[in-house]
């Protein structure tokens, strides 16, 4: 299963043509791009080749800039952690935004405060820490006006991080998940871990309730020898010699 | 010295030969072929007569010449004036024209000339409007804002390409079809095939200066990366293109395919380092040469693996100290990152015209890389920390583990889910570059049971083949 970057399976076909022609740089098409942007926030898919193709729009023409589609490309982007994907975005942004200097500076403005916002939760995210990442969400709300057009947030998020805890645990303590993923009642979370990831929950242990993650690929470990690869154009160089020597 | 004697310089390196240097060898007589049957077609007569020809010729070397290190803006000016006039000679003339080029390697010269003078004439823009020292020039930069504009720069190179129709004919030729078939009047000119091929690399080095890494990469889909390339017929061409890959898929994450652009080109030199020197891109070569291993100690660090003997030894000459360091991680190892980070990475530009009114808002785009990147380094800093000791244990408690480490289980758990992360990778196996596999990239795995943390490890089996192979030609 192979992965293709500057490829996208909900991407519409327009999309791709002005992607792969000349058009790209063409700033008629921003609104072209920043319908796309609006749209995927609104039907929960992402195409971060063609996102970052309206980022650069905005880098070649810094007078169409606008907050709105750049913040949701970042929001979008971070329901897709881990990946390069929001760092590659921020490679496009104006170096005046400083992503990760804090924002305490009076003069900066919006722009580079939600810029900067978004890069301290695209951290906490990218560093496992996912109880920070809640609680700093939910600390302020200019992340809520941040997040309000990505249509389910918080629900993407929380499946990434499942599908991350599924790779690396086969058991793990319902109090430590219930916080990972912000569901503060046994039931919200019991809802999610059976309905959306059809994990298992078992309450017959003794040191509480314990949630199962069936086996997969990732999280069954094995141990491996890998072998050498043996072809036989590896010996090629060896028997021709022994036909030149014996003419 | 011409490709020619190069070529015959080599056997006489030393009876150790061995089957690579052969291979090389091949190559090189291929490529030398190729430019032999190249050179035919080559025989063209220049257009017009007299003194017309002689302000063309003037130009065409102009273009290729690198301006002097303390060249004024007007200087500046001119040259850009003189390569638009050129371009649009080249391009914009009825039908296409009949050129006698300098040399061989005008065709890079000039692309990479063009290219290095864009990104000093931003980077220069850009430190005037930050220090707001020389007044007399931020007004003249101020009044010029075309002057280098990244648009008409990507228009030189895309109209290069689209001529030449280079892309259709190295598509054919990947095919396994005639290139010719597709040239149409301008691709089947040397001329206009070379800038065209040229301006492709020219391409992939303007979207990595601009941070676009993921384009960068994505303009390379017609060329295939190997020694028989066209680019590998001209060394500072093949050079630059594995740095600019190399870096790009560095910036992807993508570190094992960043070691394997960087290995591959690195042996390439090391191997043929005999009769470059002298050259005078030399110096420019060495300089780039130094900063790979920059790169390939970063990259190893981040994601370690077992490289090619030549290139291990020669790391750990240059760079055996730091290495360490940043192989061990931990907070010591950030200075360092960033260090070997700044020195090694590409001049990144802004693409626009700085803010001249408001010197503090115009911030070095290599800052702005350099952060971008060390917050990845900064979440990953605990990664060698966490296989060091999972290499000794299969089974672990959590809580033990955390102990021995002085940490919070918390954090534990979060570096366990971390590490885990970053030993998938997505890894090229063929196609284009931006393809590729996500790969478990790490010999070491494990999974947690509540707070058992299982561990295994992937061993290598022992490798044969190479010392067989080895051997035998030593004996017979």
């Amino acid at each position: 299963m192979g992965v293709t970057f500057d490829k996208c399976d909900t991407r519409p076909a327009n999309i791709d043509a002005i992607l792969s022609g000349l058009d790209r740089y063409n700033p008629e098409t921003t609104t072209v791009f920043q319908d796309y942007v609006a749209q995927q926030c609104e039907d929960r898919t992402f195409d971060c080749y063609a996102n970052l193709a309206l980022l650069k729009l905005y880098q070649f023409n810094p007078h169409l800039l606008q907050a709105e589609p750049v913040t949701n490309i970042l929001v979008k982007a971070l329901t897709v952690f881990p990946s390069p994907a929001f760092s590659l975005c921020l490679a496009l942004l104006p170096a005046h935004t400083q992503p990760f200097q804090s924002s305490d500076a009076e003069d900066s403005s919006d722009f580079v405060e939600s810029i900067q916002k978004l890069a301290l939760l695209s951290t906490l995210l990218e560093s496992a820490q996912y109880t920070q990442f809640w609680s700093t969400l939910n600390s302020d709300d200019l992340y809520a006006d941040l997040v309000a057009d990505v249509a389910g947030f918080e629900e993407l998020i929380r499946i990434r991080i499942a599908v991350e805890v599924g790779k690396a645990f086969r058991e793990i303590p319902a109090e430590v998940l219930e916080q990972w993923l912000d569901l503060r009642s046994r039931e919200a979370l019991e809802k999610f871990v059976v309905e959306v990831c059809s994990w298992e929950v078992d309450k017959t242990g003794a040191t509480g309730t314990v949630i199962k993650v069936p086996s997969n690929k990732e999280n069954e470990v094995r141990s491996e020898v890998k072998s050498e690869r043996v072809g036989v154009d590896m010996f090629g160089r060896v028997i021709r010699r022994g036909f030149e020597q014996a003419a | 010295m011409s490709y020619e004697e190069r070529a015959n310089a080599h056997p006489n390196l030393g009876d150790e030969s061995d089957v690579e240097e052969e291979a090389l060898v091949n190559d090189y007589r291929e490529q030398v072929n190729f430019e032999d049957g190249m050179s035919d077609l080559d025989r063209t007569t220049s257009l017009g007569g007299g003194s017309q020809t002689q302000d063309l010729q003037a130009q065409l070397a102009a273009a290729a010449t690198p301006l002097e290190y303390q060249a004024t803006l007007e200087t500046k000016f001119a040259s850009y004036d003189n390569y638009c006039s050129l371009f649009h000679y080249i391009l914009n003339s009825d039908g296409p024209v009949e050129l006698e080029v300098p040399s061989y390697y005008w065709a890079w010269d000039v692309i990479d000339e063009f290219i290095y003078q864009f990104e000093s004439f931003c980077r220069y823009r850009n430190r005037v409007a930050r220090s707001g020292s020389n007044e007399e020039e931020a007004q003249l930069l101020r009044e010029n804002p075309n002057t280098w504009g990244c648009y008409s720069v990507l228009n030189v190179l895309y109209s290069l390409i689209q001529r030449s129709q280079i892309n259709e004919q190295l598509a054919a030729m990947k095919r396994g079809e005639d290139p010719l078939a597709y040239a149409g009047e301008y691709g089947s000119r040397p001329l206009y095939k070379m800038l065209g091929y040229f301006s492709i690399i020219g391409l992939l080095r303007v979207h990595c200066l601009l941070g676009d890494f993921s384009l960068a990469l994505k303009t390379l889909d017609d060329i295939e990366m190997n020694k028989k390339a066209m680019f590998a017929r001209v060394m500072a061409a093949h050079f630059t293109t594995y740095y600019y890959v190399g870096f790009s898929y560095m910036m992807m994450r993508r570190y094992g395919d960043a070691i394997r652009m960087f290995s591959h080109i690195l042996v390439y030199v090391s191997r043929t380092k005999n009769f470059q020197k002298g050259g005078n891109s030399y110096d420019a070569i060495a300089k780039k040469n130094d900063q790979m291993y920059a790169l390939i100690a970063i990259c190893v660090a981040l994601h370690p693996t077992r490289l090619d003997d030549t290139i291990h030894s020669a790391l750990r000459e240059k760079y055996g100290e730091q290495l360490n360091r940043l192989q061990h991680g931990g907070p010591d190892a950030l200075p360092l990152f960033e260090e070997l980070f700044r020195s090694a990475c590409p001049k990144f530009i802004s693409p626009t015209p700085p803010d001249f009114d408001n010197p503090a808002i115009n911030v070095d785009p290599v800052d702005h890389h350099a952060a971008i990147f060390m917050d990845e380094v900064k979440n990953t800093l605990y990664n060698p920390t966490i296989r060091s000791y999972l290499k000794l244990y299969t089974t672990m408690d959590l809580k033990k583990l955390a102990g021995f480490l002085e940490v919070e289980p918390e954090k534990l758990r979060s570096w366990l889910l971390i590490n885990k992360q970053r030993s998938r990778q997505v890894r090229w196996v063929e196609g284009g570059l931006l393809e590729g596999e996500p790969v478990n990239a790490n010999d070491l795995d494990y999974a947690l049971e509540n707070d058992l943390i299982h561990v295994s490890e992937t061993k290598a089996g022992r490798r044969l083949v190479d010392w067989y192979l080895r051997n035998l030609a030593r004996v017979y």
